[in-house]
């Protein structure tokens, strides 16, 4: 009765002044007092600042904090189960956190881990952001339980359809779970999505910790790949055809020659009586000239050809090893996974 | 007479200029038709025959010298004003003449040619110097070539009242030679016109030419 008038009072001489504190000097408060034995005190002052909300809410490493002085509080108040209470909030807002020992008495810490190995809590952490290289890289989830607990670790499309199990077995303390960026066990590549990466008791239990899921939003980076060797060209390779230009040139060198012979007398002389003779000259010297632009028709230069091929060959090579490099490199795309906010998912039967 | 001395001077000089190479000697036998037509504005004539002629020529680090002959028995081919009556003539026509291959494809020359038709009662004598500058353009290299060929008097005198006018004449033709070989064909059509003085007319020769050739290294 007495210690319910404490409370009473202090709380209501402190009130105004709570108002206008923030969370973390509440806290600090609060450790004060408990420091000084005034446990009472240190409740209310304590519970005050737990129960403070965004914006002034106290960070979640502050709220153990507050939860761990709250419970060795309660605990010195003789009220055991209110600081089991406070430990199993603890336990369930960081399942990884330990009271100091060196602050809290033996009797405080055996009750915290008797609470933590009775409170079935289940967590994941993922990284928020992270580009892996698909099988020589691992996507990493850590998952952490307060007691050994059978866990199924799976990845799965937003619409549920399974993708990898990714563990499936008893998680003791943390386990580290790890994906290879693959969805099937050649080595596929996922899609381009949304894919759930879901961490459940298995079994499911009523009692036991619920689901958890992330959603991972997945996307292929494409390789950089390299461009391919320019091929080699002349100079320095050889020619490995005949120009066609001594073709037209022959072509040319006849009919013109048959032209003069045609025009000779037009151009010299001044009789009108030229014989038609000259159109037997003009006929053989075109006809050489066809022939010429037939001889010289475009064919290929066995020797050149032969002196090229260690050149082209060698382009060959580097066109074959960059055709490899770049199939090595495009089975090593990477993913860009960035990871939602862990959710409490759904119990599946 | 000036204008052939600076030809011949700039074929010298283009010559001599030209890399060192050992003297090559080429022969040449023609045997064509020829046709000859005058007109000397009162009477047209025209005769035709066939002829016979050679040359010969060496080159001596790019420079050339030469020789050349032809002679030609012309009938009367017919023709108005008194053709059909011309009588028959022989035709002699001898050439010296020095030169270079200024260009793998350009050769130029120059020289006097003395050209005679003769009757049995006169001979009309031509004599003049004349330029030449032929142009080669192969078809096939080493096998078959064509070539153009032009020329001009410099100077130029006949034993003729009328005196002389200008010369002038072109050929072209196609040259085979066979793979390996020092010996060629050649056929080629040639035109030539000599002007006579005034209005004295002029006469045209022109011809049908096959030719065979060798060439000495």
């Amino acid at each position: 009765m007495s210690r319910t008038l404490v409370v009473f009072v202090v709380v209501l001489t402190a009130a105004p002044r709570l108002t206008a504190q923030t969370a973390t000097d509440l806290l600090e408060q609060g450790v004060r007092a408990y420091q000084k034995l005034e446990y009472d005190a240190a409740v209310a002052l304590l519970r005050e600042s737990l129960a403070r909300r965004a914006p002034t809410a106290l960070a979640d490493s502050q709220r153990a904090r507050a939860l761990s002085y709250l419970g060795a509080t309660e605990l010195f108040q003789q009220e055991r189960d209110s600081a089991a209470g406070s430990f199993r909030e603890l336990v369930r807002l960081d399942p990884r956190y330990r009271p100091d020992e060196l602050i809290f008495p033996p009797q405080v810490t055996n009750l915290f881990e008797e609470v933590r190995r009775a409170t079935k809590v289940l967590t994941v952490q993922v990284p928020a952001s992270m580009e892996l290289r698909p099988r020589r890289e691992s996507f990493t989830a850590r998952v952490i339980t307060t007691s050994v607990l059978p866990v199924l670790v799976t990845l799965a499309h937003d619409d549920g359809t399974p993708v990898r199990t990714l563990w499936d077995g008893r998680v003791p303390d943390s386990m580290v779970v790890k994906w290879d960026g693959t969805t099937t066990d050649a080595g596929a590549l996922p899609e381009d999505g949304h894919y759930v990466l879901r961490v459940a008791p298995n079994p499911a239990t009523e009692d036991g910790p619920r689901p958890l899921q992330v959603t991972l939003d997945i996307t292929q980076e494409p390789p950089d790949t390299l461009s391919w060797p320019p091929p080699p060209t002349a100079p320095p390779l050889l020619p490995e055809r005949t120009s066609a230009s001594p073709a037209l040139g022959s072509l040319a060198a006849g009919t013109l020659a048959g032209g003069a012979v045609v025009a000779l007398p037009s151009l010299f002389g001044r009789s009108g009586e030229a014989t038609g003779a000259r159109f037997a000259v003009a006929a053989t010297v075109s006809i050489a000239g066809l022939v010429g632009f037939f001889a010289h028709q475009p064919r290929p230069i066995a020797a050149n050809i032969r002196a090229n091929a260690p050149a082209r060959a060698d382009w060959q090579r580097r066109v074959e090893a960059v055709k490899t490099e770049n199939a090595k490199r495009r089975g090593s795309a990477r993913l860009l996974i960035r990871a939602g906010p862990v959710t409490v998912a759904e119990r599946t039967p | 007479m000036r204008a052939l001395a600076a030809t011949c001077a700039f074929v010298l000089a283009a010559s001599v200029a030209s890399a060192q190479r050992r003297p090559t000697i080429g022969l040449r036998a023609d045997a064509f038709m020829m046709w000859v037509h005058s007109d000397t504005g009162s009477a047209r004539t025209s005769l035709r025959g066939p002829g016979f002629g050679g040359e010969g020529r060496i080159a001596v680090n790019g420079l050339l010298f030469g020789l050349g002959l032809l002679e030609g028995q012309l009938k009367p081919a017919g023709g108005t004003g008194g053709g059909a009556g011309a009588s028959q003539l022989d035709l002699v026509q001898g050439t010296v003449f020095a030169g270079g291959r200024l260009l793998p494809w350009l050769e130029i020359t120059a020289g006097p040619v003395v050209r005679a038709y003769v009757t049995d009662s006169t001979t009309e004598r031509w004599v003049f110097w004349q330029a030449r500058a032929r142009v080669d353009a192969p078809i096939v290299v080493g096998k078959l070539g064509s070539y153009f060929e032009v020329w001009r008097a410099l100077a130029s005198d006949v034993n003729l009242p009328t005196g002389a006018g200008r010369i002038q004449g072109g050929e072209a033709g196609v040259v085979y030679q066979p793979p390996r070989q020092r010996v060629w064909l050649r056929l080629s059509y040639r035109m030539d016109d000599a002007l006579l003085g005034g209005p004295g007319g002029n006469e045209t020769m022109e011809a049908i030419t096959l030719s065979g050739g060798i060439v000495v290294p």
